[in-house]
């Protein structure tokens, strides 16, 4: 019972990694009705900038997290503009295999920028075990766990007490009634990648400083974990991508401890499988198919 | 303040609306009636920019209409509301208002406090005053989709009005209210006449047209069959084969 606790409390501390990234997919899934595959890469990418400015330049923390998020930024916003903006709104499908060929291009990119695939991502959190009762949680993850916190009330203040942020649910609530209420949806398009593109940028950040190095295989990865724990927690609701994220991250926690690291990859999987069957609107995600028939409907 | 010059919309073969000239006054409460399928919502998509025309001209305030998209036209002052009531679900009343209030014009000038909390800045009385007008300032923090259909309808109406447009386009606003309620929404497009706006009502809803426009436009397979005021209307015997006169066949 020890074990699985602890499993747990490990579960929920890298969960909220996935969680970030689960919002950047949700986010833009709910404002656009699209997916963006390349959401990992444009991460990815934006680490090995962080990483090149630390191995060249400099080695201060604060400066490599800006190059980080600023640089997953601009790819962000030039995924939107090549394969979001540029494509119809109706062609959802030709978004998403162009925000696949964004991906090759970035990995790409990203081999160019530094060769030799594996490199160290600098750590900043110092390593320390802080011991709780029975429990003990390691101190980095306790930091990732607390800046997550942060940036999600951040998150929650710009969406429901900005002037942009309620823009910005007012097109995933009903993009055509938006429209005729005078919201610019092309300007929305924007800031919603822009700020996905934040929480991107710090998420790779903290998840990274967490592992200490970085391979071009993070986009694939931060993909892959972000799509899962939103579909898990139901797409395009911001609390579903929170609690699948955190959900994954248990779920990963207790396979590896009682399995091992193979279980804990295909458990991940498992686990979509059981909540596409079981719930296939995932945790909080029922209203999803209403939504989007609502988008679609004729004037 | 509003003309619409030969204004033609061909669906693939169907002509929608042809060579309709419609010329608005400041202040005016226009109607247009006409059978299911006369072009009556063509009319309203296009002024308000849903598509584009097939030829013809919308002049608005000596602005020609054509080139703006949607959202321009808003922020032109062209507001309008919905057949079938398109809320935002997840907001609330306060911000389904909020949100509209805010496209309406440049309001970078009030100050940052206003445009990161609800809670102050001059704004806040206006959609509290607007929120008045729709008889929900109980129900300021409610989800909109928690509210019953009447009071959808409401906010529907209030939400085009709060962004402040000089014309303002009712896409059947009484469809489905009972006769209490049609008279509430008479007393409320009145109102928002008296504060300025211009409006264009679609409705099937005769007696609501009749007593409250002040010419009526009838259309009949996408062109315009008569144009006066409400009680020469009623007389025009063309308007009552097209039309009303479709009772006398039954």
């Amino acid at each position: 019972m020890t074990d699985f606790l602890q499993n747990c409390i490990d579960g929920v501390m890298f969960g909220s990694g996935y969680a970030l990234l689960a919002l950047g997919f949700t986010l833009v899934f709910g404002v656009m009705k699209r997916l963006n595959l390349s959401f990992g890469p444009s991460i990815m990418l934006g680490a090995y900038a962080g990483t090149w400015v630390y191995l060249n330049f400099s080695q201060n923390a604060l400066l490599i997290v800006l190059v980080t998020v600023i640089t997953t930024v601009a790819v962000g916003i030039y995924v939107e503009r090549l394969c979001f903006w540029a494509v119809r709104r109706d062609a959802a499908i030709a978004s998403m295999v162009s925000s696949f060929a964004i991906w090759m291009q970035l990995e790409e990119v990203a081999m160019h920028l530094l060769p030799e695939r594996t490199y160290p991502f600098p750590t900043f959190f110092t390593s320390t075990v802080i011991d709780i009762g029975p429990f003990f949680v390691r101190s980095e993850h306790i930091s990732m766990f607390l800046l997550t916190l942060v940036l999600l009330a951040l998150l929650h203040l710009f969406l429901f007490r900005t002037r942009p942020g309620l823009a910005l649910r007012a097109v995933s609530d009903n993009p055509l009634a938006s429209t005729y209420m005078g919201i610019n949806s092309s300007n929305i398009f924007f800031l919603a990648f822009a700020v996905v593109s934040v929480l991107g940028g710090l998420a790779g950040f903290l998840i990274l400083s967490a592992d200490s190095q970085v391979t071009p295989f993070f986009g694939l990865w931060a993909t892959f974990k972000g799509l899962i724990a939103m579909m898990l927690g139901g797409m395009g609701s911001l609390t579903g991508a929170i609690l699948g994220g955190l959900l994954l991250g248990v779920v990963e926690a207790n396979a590896f401890w009682y399995g091992g690291p193979l279980i804990r990859d295909i458990s991940a999987y498992l686990l979509l499988f059981i909540m596409l069957i079981v719930r296939p609107g995932g945790l909080v995600g029922q209203r999803i198919v209403t939504q989007q028939q609502a988008a679609y409907e004729r004037v | 303040m509003l003309e619409v010059k030969s204004l033609s919309k061909n669906f693939g073969g169907v002509k929608a609306v042809r060579e309709l000239d419609l010329a608005v006054n400041a202040g005016d409460i226009i109607g247009v009636i006409g059978p299911n399928g006369s072009g009556k919502s063509t009319l309203v998509n296009l002024i308000s920019g849903v598509f584009p025309a097939t030829a013809g001209e919308i002049i608005f305030q000596g602005q020609s209409l054509s080139k703006l998209s949607p959202h321009a036209r808003v922020k032109a002052g062209v507001a309008r509301t919905f057949q079938n009531i398109r809320l935002f679900p997840g907001l609330t009343v306060w911000q389904n208002l909020w949100v509209a209030r805010n496209s309406a014009e440049d309001t970078r000038a009030e100050g940052i406090s206003y445009r990161w909390f609800r809670k102050s800045g001059p704004v806040k009385n206006e959609i509290d005053a607007m929120l008045e007008f729709s008889g929900l300032a109980d129900k300021g923090d409610e989800l909109a989709s928690n509210l019953a259909f009447g009071e959808q309808r409401r906010l529907e109406l209030a939400r085009a009005a709060a962004t402040k447009p000089s014309l303002l386009l009712l896409d059947e606003p009484a469809a489905g209210m009972n006769h209490d309620e049609i008279r509430d929404l008479d007393r409320r497009i009145r109102q928002l006449r008296q504060q300025g706006m211009t409006i264009i009502l679609i409705e099937h809803v005769m007696d609501l047209v009749m007593g409250i426009t002040d010419r009526i436009a009838v259309l009949n397979f996408g062109s315009k069959i008569a144009e006066g005021e409400p009680a020469a209307i009623q007389e025009n015997k063309s308007v009552q084969e097209a039309y009303l006169g479709q009772s006398d066949d039954d």
